[in-house]
């Protein structure tokens, strides 16, 4: 099992996971929580009914820039035209269109993310060109809420009408959650649910706690890799 | 005599479980479903609470949770209303508003002395000589207060929801009910609130029908149908506070306040029943029609053995029905009207041998000689509006029912802009203009009877979904045409010569009160309202505006309509401040080392949203653990959390450009590889901000910022940056970057055993350079800066290897005696070296100038933000200026920040910054002095604390290590 602390790169959240007894698996130069000790089917059944996930560990770049959309076109990855839109890639991995001139990819749902390696890869500042590489694994934590209860749990931390039938997948709303400025991105797992949350990385560990106290009433948990990949139904990694 | 009925009655009840309470600290028993108003009914207890001003007893007047009859104290939590408080186990409940015991109240005697008070006495009172007044206050709110607030309750959990849906049908009566299922079966997303713990509205206790079987029935159906469709959603016992604009609209249920969206709205809130006012129409015994029903129905309680009732319309003929089946004797029917149509109701009356009194009016209720209840009722027969004859019947009763006609339950439609009617022919209040997205159903709207309510609540229901949006099919059919209700009695106003006639019974307003403001000039609703009170307390007049309106109209020969009504605000029902506070979130922003500090004993301190290190170690050791981190920063190597500084990254081909325009300084020519002092100035000139610019590549330059500081200074570039449409981008990335200064002369050693691609000597990056490297394979940008006047890096890493970078850090240094310091030891260190702190030793006046900051503007650049002013001020001269101090270390008394400088009883300045200093072992500081004062050497006399004058030495900065060697080894 992998230590959080003796990796070089650690999430603000993983002593939150440790003490939710969180087993954690190594990833990228992270330790991401795999479970947290229950059996599998009820591990499914919590990321049902409604889980939280801290998927900060999990690859992800922005761009920013007047010049994107051809830059990253020009590296393999297509957006649509429309912001507040997430843009699903063949890899798995997904394009959030955050405004004309900004974008932020996302690793797949096992973590994996080939187009994110391939940008990092082929951006520098030398040939920038009006398109602008953001850390985004570094400014923003990224939290995985799930379940069916998610969006009555949601509606108790953001004003936003968030229920599916509104909030459609793949829709987008940069708006305020638990008084904090968070990318909202609906990314069901099958039939559930889910809704990728991101935001400040330095208040990680207010916004899980103030989503795990709004849970509460839902019986709502921590959850991880485990529960997620059950959701997909097995092993696989996609989205 | 109230006792318990046999089931049916009591549909709220559930019988298998009893609960214990204690009321005034006896021990009472109830039954789940009970309130604690109707278990205490149960029980013959007849008083609840004392009048607001004459402290007279009163009971059960609506049981609709509305009026201040029911006013008690629950555990910590006053002004609860025992109609509405259900009954849980061992609720310890007592009354309110008495000195001495709720049955023998000794402040009573007001009700003797009613003539020293007349209305508005106060206002006329108390305030001559003026220094009285404090003494009356006090005895005031001894007198007329409340309940008690308990400060050291424990806090309850309160919290918030936002709701969002097509239609929202507030009022879960018969029309409520049917415009939910209309408005979901068009195809609506529906949420039907409802304040009572059933749906049903009136159907739950009124009598349809003179067999009283069809209100159940219709129920059931209605309930039945809502309760089948899945687009309804249903909220019981939550009370809607108001309407606002673009329909939100706040309810509260539990603990929770729910926000909620519609976009169309349906109003079902039915009607208000009025009383009648009489002499001693206040006396426990004396209730509302409904308020009997109620306890009838829901909670199966006899309200009384033998019962009189007055009603201006035909709801008191049902509710003499609904008497009789309860075993209740009724004596007599009093009925106000002149023309009283024949119903079907008042046969049935007639045939069970209840006498009908028509065109009689109660001219008087009689109390007991002992207890506090009715003991007979004094009936006149009316001559004309108001005004009786002198010849009375006199009835035996302990029970007087009352009903005064009906008045719409029309708070949310009248925030929402609907305008109101009063048709003076059926003397009631009929809608006649609402919003679009507004709909009105049933009693609230001015239909009559059960038939027109349902096919009105159909038809908005209809309306409103189409209003929404939706793709509703044809309009349900009309209903068919109804013969109109019978008119109300036109006037239920009986004043009475020797008064406790009164209009509103929160507040104790009797006619004459009203005559008398009015006679003296009130003669407006709003004016009248506030001179009597009267509409003021709980129920905020929705028992007694109408009557007051009346009495004015009247008066002023005017109409109803023409008097008008007085504004009806949020919130309509009363609310908690716990449910207005909900759950507080309070945003906190950790950096990356933050449970580093924690572990070693550090106290956190705010520093905008970010908690930093005041310092390390045992509290009760603050000063001296201060000083020693700030010494062992000058004799060894300390390090310190710098992430919460802003970090910005400006970039594109115009960013030298877009930083020459933003900053003083200039920076076009700026070297890659090396840093430059920032400074911002605003429009005025005034200092802003502070920070470095490192030019990373030709288009790139890595901007810190204050930590408080720095999002403004986001917002400020992107504002001008969209002005100014150059080619640059702007990324705030504050959070991406954990920084740690290590400064100290045993830096370089430490850094050194963990990086090995950056050449540390001082010729290969020497200060003010900037690298890029890696530090314990962290990758690693390097600036070399000197704030505590050290020689010093400082390490920005993502933040992700932050708490790594940190753990490696402590490791490589534990033979250098690395030490972490706090807050409080840099700003020590930094005050040695002079080097000022934005927002501490600026304020929102100064200028770079005052700041002694003119090194800081380039002279020839043409533009930056604030130049004009700089330069005007800079034209204009002093009025002061920022300069060091020094004292004494010992012997003298010590300034505190924002103590005075004075001279000649003249204000010339103020301590901004002080501290002692162990390393030079005296007192130094900063302090605006006036510009003559600010040569080195300068005598200056500061004010501190017990206005004592403490002299100081002006001095030149920086006070340690002037040279600047010790930062540029």
């Amino acid at each position: 099992m992998a230590i959080p602390a003796e990796e070089r790169r650690r999430s603000p959240l993983y002593r939150a996971l440790e003490a939710h007894g969180a087993r954690f698996e190594a990833l990228g130069g992270y330790s991401v929580a795999s479970d947290f000790g229950r059996e599998a089917a009820a591990d499914a059944a919590q990321a049902g009914s409604l889980g939280l996930a801290d998927l900060t560990p999990f690859p992800r770049i922005g761009f920013k820039g007047w010049n994107i959309a051809p830059w990253l076109a020009g590296n393999g990855a297509e957006m649509g035209e429309a912001s507040n839109g997430a843009y699903r890639q063949a890899d798995g991995t997904r394009i959030a269109r955050l405004a004309p001139g900004e974008a932020l990819v996302l690793a797949d749902r096992g973590g994996a993310g080939p187009l994110i390696e391939t940008l990092d890869g082929a951006w520098s500042m030398a040939e920038a060109d009006g398109c602008f590489r953001v850390r985004r694994d570094e400014t923003s934590c990224w939290l995985l809420l799930t379940g069916a209860h998610a969006p009555s749990m949601l509606a108790k931390v953001c004003a936003v009408d968030l229920r599916p039938q509104v909030f459609t997948p793949d829709a987008i709303a940069q708006t305020n959650v638990a008084r904090l400025n968070v990318i909202v991105i609906r990314g069901d797992l099958g039939p559930v649910p889910a809704y990728d949350l991101i935001t400040d990385l330095a208040s990680a560990v207010y916004l899980w706690g103030a989503l795990l106290d709004a849970m509460a009433e839902y019986d709502g948990a921590p959850v991880g890799l485990a529960a997620i990949r059950a959701l997909l139904g097995g092993g696989e990694a996609s989205s | 005599m109230m006792t318990r009925l046999p089931e049916p009655a009591g549909l709220l009840l559930d019988r298998t479980e009893q609960v214990s309470f204690r009321f005034e600290g006896r021990q009472f028993q109830g039954y789940r479903g009970d309130t604690v108003a109707s278990a205490l009914a149960a029980n013959d207890v007849s008083v609840l609470s004392r009048s607001f001003k004459y402290h007279r007893p009163r009971g059960i007047h609506s049981l609709s949770g509305l009026d201040a009859n029911t006013l008690v104290q629950v555990g910590p939590a006053p002004n609860r209303f025992a109609d509405r408080e259900p009954l849980v186990p061992d609720l310890e409940v007592t009354g309110q508003n008495y000195w001495g015991t709720l049955r023998h109240d000794r402040l009573a005697v007001f009700g003797l002395l009613h003539r020293f008070f007349p209305v508005g006495f106060y206002y006329k009172a108390f305030y001559k000589p003026r220094w009285t007044w404090p003494l009356w206050a006090k005895m005031i709110r001894r007198i007329a207060g409340l309940g008690t607030v308990d400060t050291n309750a424990p806090h309850g959990y309160f919290d918030k929801q936002y709701l969002f849906c097509d239609v929202l049908v507030v009022g879960g009566g018969a029309a409520g009910l049917a415009a939910a299922s209309q408005a979901a079966a068009a195809g609506a997303e529906v949420i039907l609130v409802d304040e009572n713990a059933a749906l049903g509205g009136g159907l739950l206790y009124g009598r349809a029908d003179a067999g009283g079987i069809r209100a159940e029935e219709e129920r059931a159906r209605l309930v039945g149908d809502v309760e089948g469709s899945d687009r309804i959603s249903v909220m019981t016992e939550t009370a809607c506070l108001g309407r606002y604009a673009d329909n939100w609209l706040p309810l509260v249920r539990g603990n929770r306040l729910y926000k909620l969206r519609t976009k169309a709205l349906v109003v079902a809130t039915g009607s208000l029943e009025q009383p009648l006012v009489f002499r001693n129409n206040d006396l426990p015994g004396v209730m509302l029609s409904s308020a009997a029903q109620r306890l009838i129905k829901l909670y199966g309680v006899k309200p009384g053995r033998r019962a009189v009732v007055a009603t201006a319309d035909d709801e008191g003929y049902g509710a003499a029905l609904d008497l009789l089946d309860a075993g209740v004797e009724v004596a007599a029917v009093v009925d106000l009207r002149m023309d009283a149509p024949r119903t079907a109701m008042g046969d049935t009356l007639a045939a069970r041998r209840v006498p009908v009194h028509a065109a009689s009016a109660p001219w008087e209720a009689v109390a007991q000689r002992k207890g506090a209840g009715v003991a007979r009722v004094r009936v006149a027969r009316i001559e004309e509006d108001g005004v009786c004859a002198p010849s009375v019947d006199s009835f035996s009763c302990d029970l007087l029912v009352v009903s005064g006609g009906h008045a719409p339950a029309a708070a949310l439609l009248r925030q929402a802009g609907a305008i109101f009617t009063y048709d003076s022919d059926r003397h009631a209040t009929t809608v006649a203009e609402l919003p679009s997205d507004v709909f009105a159903a049933g009693d609230v709207a001015g239909t009559s009877g059960l038939d027109a309510a349902m096919a009105d609540g159909r038809r908005t229901g209809w309306q409103a979904a189409q209003a929404a949006g939706l793709d509703v099919g044809p309009e349900p059919a009309a209903p068919a045409e109804e013969e109109p209700a019978a008119a109300q009695a036109a006037w239920p106003i009986f004043a009475h010569p020797d008064h406790k006639a009164f209009v509103d019974l929160d507040e104790d307003v009797q006619v004459h009160d009203l005559e008398d403001a009015i006679a003296e000039g009130y003669d407006h609703v709003e004016l009248l309202k506030r001179f009597t009170t009267n509409g003021m307390g709980p129920s905020q007049g929705r028992h007694s505006s109408l009557n007051a309106v009346r009495i004015l109209a009247r008066a002023k020969s005017r109409s109803v309509d023409e008097t008008g009504v007085t504004t009806v605000r949020q919130p309509i029902v009363p609310v908690t401040m716990g449910h207005l506070a909900g759950r507080s979130f309070e945003p906190v922003r950790y950096t990356a080392m933050h449970f580093r500090h924690l572990e070693a004993g550090a106290t956190m301190m705010p520093a905008g949203l970010w908690l930093r290190p005041e310092f390390y170690g045992d509290k009760a050791r603050r000063q001296a653990l201060i000083g020693e981190e700030a010494k062992n920063v000058r004799d060894n190597v300390g390090i310190i959390d710098v992430s919460t500084l802003g970090g910005l990254d400006v970039r594109g081909p115009d960013a030298a450009e877009f930083m020459n325009r933003m900053y003083t300084f200039a920076y076009l020519k700026q070297p890659v590889g090396r840093s430059r002092y920032v400074l911002m100035t605003d429009l005025g000139g005034v200092v802003v901000d502070d920070g470095v610019a490192c030019r990373m590549h030709e288009d790139h330059f890595y901007v810190t910022a204050t930590t408080s500081g720095v999002d403004n200074v986001y917002r400020e570039m992107l504002w001008y940056n969209a002005q100014w449409r150059l080619k640059v981008d702007v990324t705030n990335v504050t959070a991406a970057l954990a920084g740690v200064n290590i400064a100290g002369p045993n830096c370089r050693p430490v850094l050194e055993t963990l990086c090995d691609d950056v050449d540390l000597s001082p010729e290969g990056f020497p200060y003010m350079g900037v690298r890029e490297g890696h530090v314990a394979g962290i990758p690693t940008i390097f600036l070399r800066v000197g704030f505590v006047g050290e020689l010093g890096y400082e390490l920005h890493v993502p933040a992700s290897q932050g708490e790594a970078l940190w753990d490696a850090l402590m490791e490589a240094g534990k033979n250098h005696g690395i030490r972490p310091f706090g807050v409080e030891a840099q700003r020590l260190l930094r005050l040695e070296k002079g080097h000022i702190l934005i927002g501490q030793d600026t304020d929102g006046l100064t200028t770079p100038h005052e700041a002694d900051m003119a090194w800081a503007l380039a002279k020839k650049k043409p533009f930056h933000v604030g130049i004009r002013s700089v330069r005007m001020q800079a034209a204009k001269g002093l009025t002061r200026k920022l300069v060091g101090f020094e004292m004494p270390g010992v012997g003298v008394e010590q300034p505190k920040e924002c103590h005075l400088v004075i001279r000649g009883g003249e204000i010339t300045g103020r301590v901004t910054s002080v501290a002692y200093s162990p390393n030079l072992d005296k007192i130094v500081g900063l302090a605006y002095v006036a510009p003559d004062q600010s040569e080195p050497g300068t005598k200056i006399e500061i004010r501190v604390d017990g206005a004592r004058m403490v002299n100081a030495t002006v001095a030149k900065i920086p006070f340690f290590d002037p040279d600047g060697a010790r930062q540029e080894l």
